[in-house]
């Protein structure tokens, strides 16, 4: 029962997600629930109409049986992402969005559309911020040597996609170093 | 007169609380952690008995509860949604727990020959991984030799050459390969493979051979990501 072949070389998106649900979110229940003690930790009480922080997961869950009403996250609104779009377009670097934004993003627009402003709007905007972060990635792949690369504010979903590539390329930049012996240091 | 042996210890333990900001962890949140070292890092990483053992136990007493409340006929439809809350977290975890035991596995029958002769990677074993190494290349062996080895003339019919130009017979992990790793706090410089010194700071991401940033995945510094 080892780790079967597909997944041996990288990890895949719905794993990403799964790490990314145990993030917690804000959500605005329509029931009651008493004090609970999870795995994870202790959630709740739920009072109907106060907020309350629960896990991604839970907060899906909850919301696919209609009892709860899902709090965007600051960043998921329509002028934060398109001042990171602006900024994703006019400057060299990558914007400062959360680590693991895609996955975020995904799940909230696949499962509670209705609780975000103008889903089809940040569904584009979400949509020009990886393309624009995609190329600066793919330009990353010019500077990668044999030593180290730094990826300031790439963030988890990306990592995996550029992952195969990158890690061959330095693999290859590696074995083509000319190797130290004991002649070198002498 | 224990003054000056106590002194030592306490004061290089003041320091070490002070160079590294403690990060509070939930046991879930250290699982999910090490899942994910274990799946990008190339060489076998140390054993999380403890954590695993205390994870097993919190999910069989949570398992316990939900039988009890389930047998228990006046429990009510928010009562419903609690248990099958909880019961979707069992099963998530279970998910983890066995993707990361599954990926040990993978890299045990994949390093067999090399764990049965190298002292330090069985350290890194529990006793149940050592025992099926152990037995996984004690079959391989057992089975190359009926089915192959056997009719070869003696020079060709060993599993450990090492032939020059070629790599070993006997996998090895290959700690050269490079790995991205995200610094969950600041870490001392590391020291790069042209010499050049790397001080990562939180959130830092970096594309690095795996030999460089070892230590620091040990530490617990830096995640695999």
């Amino acid at each position: 029962m080892a780790l079967p072949p597909s997944l041996r070389a990288s990890v895949t998106p719905p794993e990403l997600e799964m790490i990314a649900s145990q993030q917690l979110i804000t959500v605005l229940p329509s029931i009651s629930m008493d004090k609970t003690v999870f795995i994870s930790g202790t959630y709740g009480p739920l009072v109907p109409m106060r907020r309350c922080q629960l896990p991604l997961w839970m907060a899906i869950n909850l919301k696919r049986k209609r009892k709860c009403r899902i709090i965007p996250p600051d960043w998921l609104t329509i002028e934060s992402l398109q001042s990171h779009l602006t900024n994703e377009t006019t400057q060299p670097e990558f914007s400062d969005l959360p680590f693991r934004f895609a996955e975020i993003s995904k799940v909230l627009l696949d499962v509670a559309p209705d609780d975000l402003e103008n889903p089809d709007r940040l569904r584009s905007l979400l949509k020009d911020i990886r393309e624009a972060r995609q190329a600066k990635s793919r330009e990353g792949l010019d500077q990668l040597d044999h030593n180290e690369l730094t990826l300031l504010n790439l963030c988890s979903m990306e990592i995996n996609e550029i992952r195969p590539f990158f890690i061959r390329s330095m693999d290859v930049l590696t074995k083509l170093q000319p190797v130290k012996g004991p002649a070198a240091d002498l | 007169m224990s003054g000056p042996t106590v002194g030592g210890p306490s004061s290089s333990g003041a320091t070490r609380v002070e160079d590294e900001e403690e990060i509070e962890e939930t046991p879930l949140e250290q699982l999910t952690r090490h899942w994910m070292n274990e799946r990008h890092a190339p060489d076998l990483l140390p054993r999380q008995e403890v954590l695993l053992a205390s994870l097993l136990d919190h999910i069989h007493r949570q398992t316990n509860i939900i039988n009890t409340l389930r047998s228990d006929p006046r429990s009510s439809e928010d009562e419903h949604l609690r248990i099958m809350l909880v019961q979707t977290e069992i099963e998530r975890v279970k998910f983890m727990v066995n993707s990361y035991t599954r990926t040990r596995l993978f890299k045990i029958e994949k390093y067999a020959r090399f764990i049965v002769t190298d002292e330090f990677m069985q350290t890194r074993l529990t006793a149940g991984e050592l025992n099926h190494a152990t037995r996984f290349a004690a079959m391989t062996d057992r089975h190359f030799r009926m089915s192959v080895l056997q009719s070869l003339p003696e020079p060709q019919s060993h599993l450990d050459d090492e032939p020059i130009f070629m790599p070993s017979m006997i996998t090895q992990p290959d700690k050269t390969k490079p790995v991205f790793v995200r610094a969950r706090r600041h870490c001392p410089p590391i020291r790069l493979k042209d010499g050049t010194a790397l001080e990562m700071s939180k959130g830092h991401i970096s594309l690095l051979p795996f030999d460089v940033v070892e230590d620091l995945i040990l530490r617990g510094d830096v995640e695999l990501v």
